[in-house]
């Protein structure tokens, strides 16, 4: 029988091994629970850089990456270098992927999200900051979520107040109506945060002028077709009382003319909001008379930058004022005169920006109302 | 059987389920058509405008008539294309995928080509219906050859379909402004638009090859009973992959419609088409266990969709009123077109 006796010897050094490693390996976890979360490692030498967000198929969210692409490219990487995780509109796959890449990486990683609703913020930052990662947030976050309460790990938050920059183009369609008549709102998704604010820009510039009503407010879903549809639903009803247009945004705008374009309709006002390359041509053509550019191309890559460089422990972030840690980005307004400017600008060639310029283009410290 | 039990099996045989559910569709068609004028009236006379009904509506206008046929006309192709699919007692879910790159392939090569419908970009036409229908036939070969649910095969190609779309234009929009090829929405005769008539001569073709051909029958056989057909020396596989073919084809005819529409090719040019044409097909009558409904079911259908559509913002009733009047609608219209009796369970 010594097959079986040495069978059970053999079990008790395995079980003792076990049992040792089990001891050692807790230690281990509860020496790292002493220094505390981001303690861990001062600087990443060579961080994974990803980008999460919605999809490419949207030409604004395909802008936001092509800046973080320029930005790896500028480190002298190619543009693979960048991770791309895709969430397609769902926060638990926007937050399992980045747990998996935090498990994947070991937490050697810049992240530049845009967590697609605002309470996954929080569990994201949670992640990563618990993993010693780097995270720099984009449009979507709650207000009780702030970078400064994460020391460096949450590096900054972007995002845009549409409300101001969609009254001043409000300002300019009301005046070339010449301060009267009938005016109609084609808006995003009706829930979407954008949506709302550029609506309520129109309805802050109507307050100055008594003489032209809202005739309607109807959402057209971001989608061209949809718009098309809407607007063409909206000449029946109104007919020739529409005298202007306020698009929530270019996509819209391009539905929009061609519902006019099918009833022979021409020199109808109308603005618009996102600055995308068709419509400034358009607006250079004035067929839109304004337009506004939130340089999604510099965001994107400022986003990706702003986690890199506080991964590399180039900056120290906990070491900035809080204007740089949580910021409106850009907005540039387009209209017929400067429109030619811009295009050169802007579209004909992509800027090369200087992606270490963190703070440069930004537009002050985010104010919750 | 007395005289009296006798009557009453008449009188049931006179509204029988067959009839309430062939004309029930077109019977919802008219009230919607009469119903947004009735709103209108009842606003105006509030406010105590004249207001004759009917004749003042700007709902029930020649008009607003071509701006419904407008957005129809592109949604009309798409369903047709799936009420193949669906008398085959089948789906397709991958429109949404084919109809983007076949915008897109088409507003490649006819820019490449010329760029005007008076060069050699006109072969820009034929080329995307041809993208469309081989689509469909990759379609149709991996239902068939890999034996995958038509249901899950279709959805899979029409994720392909749009991963695909991206990849050809990375994200951009292609406009189409040759004003020749844009005469699809300007040009108009007798108050609509050519797209309407275009797609109208393509309704005709769809109820040629329903109605007249081998194919066509085949369809309503294998949706009337697959193992029946197959024990009768019909080759169930090829009806299928034909059918796949054809719509494909028609989701082409559709995505070139749409760019007609708006000028413009990207990669959401099929946005929202499966939920437009499934619930046109649907609500037209066209049971979705297959073998009952054709293209005219169809065309009732978008044009129900449409109109509804169209009315709710007319009438001034919010977007999310719309989707729920929908939603009920397709209820509606399943419960009408399904004899629940013969039904003994549902997955």
């Amino acid at each position: 029988m010594s097959f079986i006796k040495k069978f059970i010897d053999q079990e008790k050094v395995n079980r003792r091994d076990l049992l040792l490693a089990s001891a050692y390996g807790m230690g281990g976890v509860a020496a790292a629970g002493l220094l505390g979360p981001g303690m861990a490692r001062a600087a990443i030498a060579d961080p994974t850089v990803a980008w999460s967000y919605r999809n490419r198929t949207n030409p604004y969210w395909n802008e936001i990456v092509s800046g973080g692409e320029a930005f790896v490219e500028s480190l002298g990487k190619s543009k693979e270098f960048l991770t791309h995780l895709i969430n397609e509109g769902s926060s638990e796959k926007s937050l399992a992927d980045v747990k998996a890449l935090l498990s994947k990486t070991n937490g050697d990683l810049a992240l530049a999200i845009d967590t697609n609703d605002a309470p996954n913020a929080r569990p994201v930052v949670e992640a990563c900051a618990e993993a010693g990662a780097y995270v720099s947030t984009l449009w979507n976050k709650t207000d009780d979520l702030h970078p400064w309460d994460f020391g460096d790990n949450y590096v900054s938050h972007m995002t845009w107040s549409d409300e101001g920059p969609a009254e001043q183009t409000a300002r300019i369609l009301l005046e070339a109506m010449g301060g009267k008549g009938g005016v109609v709102h084609l808006g995003g998704i009706a829930s979407n945060n954008p949506a709302i604010e550029r609506l309520n820009g129109l309805k802050n510039a109507l307050v100055d002028y008594p003489d032209v009503e809202l005739l309607d407010a109807q959402p057209a879903d971001w989608d061209t077709q949809k718009a098309n549809q809407v607007m063409s639903s909206f000449l029946t009803r109104y007919g020739d009382e529409i005298t202007g247009v306020h698009c929530a945004n270019d996509t819209i705008a391009y539905g929009v003319l061609e519902a006019l374009r099918a009833e022979g309709i021409e020199g109808m006002p109308i603005v618009s909001y996102d600055g995308n390359p068709q419509a400034v041509e358009l607006v250079a053509a004035g067929e839109i008379l304004a337009t506004v550019f939130t340089n999604p191309h510099w965001g994107g890559g400022i986003t990706a930058s702003l986690a890199y460089h506080a991964a590399t422990g180039a900056f120290k972030p906990s070491e900035e004022p809080p204007e740089h840690r949580e910021f409106y980005g850009p907005t540039i307004f387009i209209t017929p005169e400067d429109a030619a400017e811009f295009k050169a600008n802007y579209i004909e060639n992509v800027p090369t920006y200087d992606w270490t310029d963190f703070w440069g283009p930004s537009n002050g410290q985010i104010q919750y109302g | 059987m007395d005289a009296a039990t006798y009557v009453g099996t008449q009188r049931r045989k006179f509204l029988s389920r067959e009839r309430v559910v062939k004309w029930a569709p077109l019977l919802v068609l008219i009230v919607l058509v009469l119903l947004f004028p009735l709103f209108e009236w009842l606003e105006d006379a509030r406010a105590g405008d004249d207001h004759v009904y009917l004749l003042d509506s700007r709902f029930f206008s020649i008009r607003n008539a071509a701006r419904i046929f407008i957005s129809a006309a592109p949604a009309l192709m798409v369903a047709i294309g799936v009420t193949f699919i669906i008398i085959m007692g089948s789906i397709d879910l991958s429109m949404e995928g084919t109809v983007s790159v076949c915008a897109v392939v088409f507003a490649f090569a006819f820019i490449a080509w010329g760029g005007t419908l008076l060069s050699w970009a006109w072969l820009a036409l034929p080329v995307a219906v041809l993208v469309g229908a081989f689509m469909g036939f990759v379609n149709g070969l991996v239902h068939i050859k890999l034996k995958i649910p038509s249901f899950m095969a279709s959805l899979a190609m029409g994720f392909v379909g749009t991963g695909l779309a991206l990849l050809l234009t990375g994200g951009d929009r292609i406009r189409v402004e040759d004003p020749i090829f844009r005469s699809l929405l300007t040009e108009r005769w007798f108050n609509f638009p050519v797209m309407c008539y275009v797609a109208f001569v393509f309704l005709l073709i769809a109820w040629f090859i329903q109605s007249r051909t081998t194919l066509g029958r085949n369809f309503y056989a294998v949706g009337g009973g697959e193992e029946l057909a197959h024990a009768s020396g019909l080759n169930v596989e090829r009806v299928r992959l034909m059918g796949f073919t054809l719509a494909g084809a028609f989701f082409a005819v559709g995505a070139l419609l749409a760019v007609g529409r708006i000028g413009i090719a990207e990669t959401a040019t099929g946005n929202n088409f499966m939920f437009v044409s499934i619930t046109a097909v649907v609500v037209g009558g066209t049971a979705l266990w297959g073998g009952i409904g054709g293209v005219w079911n169809t065309l009732v259908g978008v044009l129900i969709v449409n109109v509804i559509n169209n009315g709710m913002v007319v009438i001034g009733l919010p977007g999310w009123v719309q989707d729920g009047t929908l939603g009920l609608l397709v209820i509606a219209a399943v419960v009408l077109s399904t004899d629940r009796k013969s039904v003994s369970f549902v997955k």
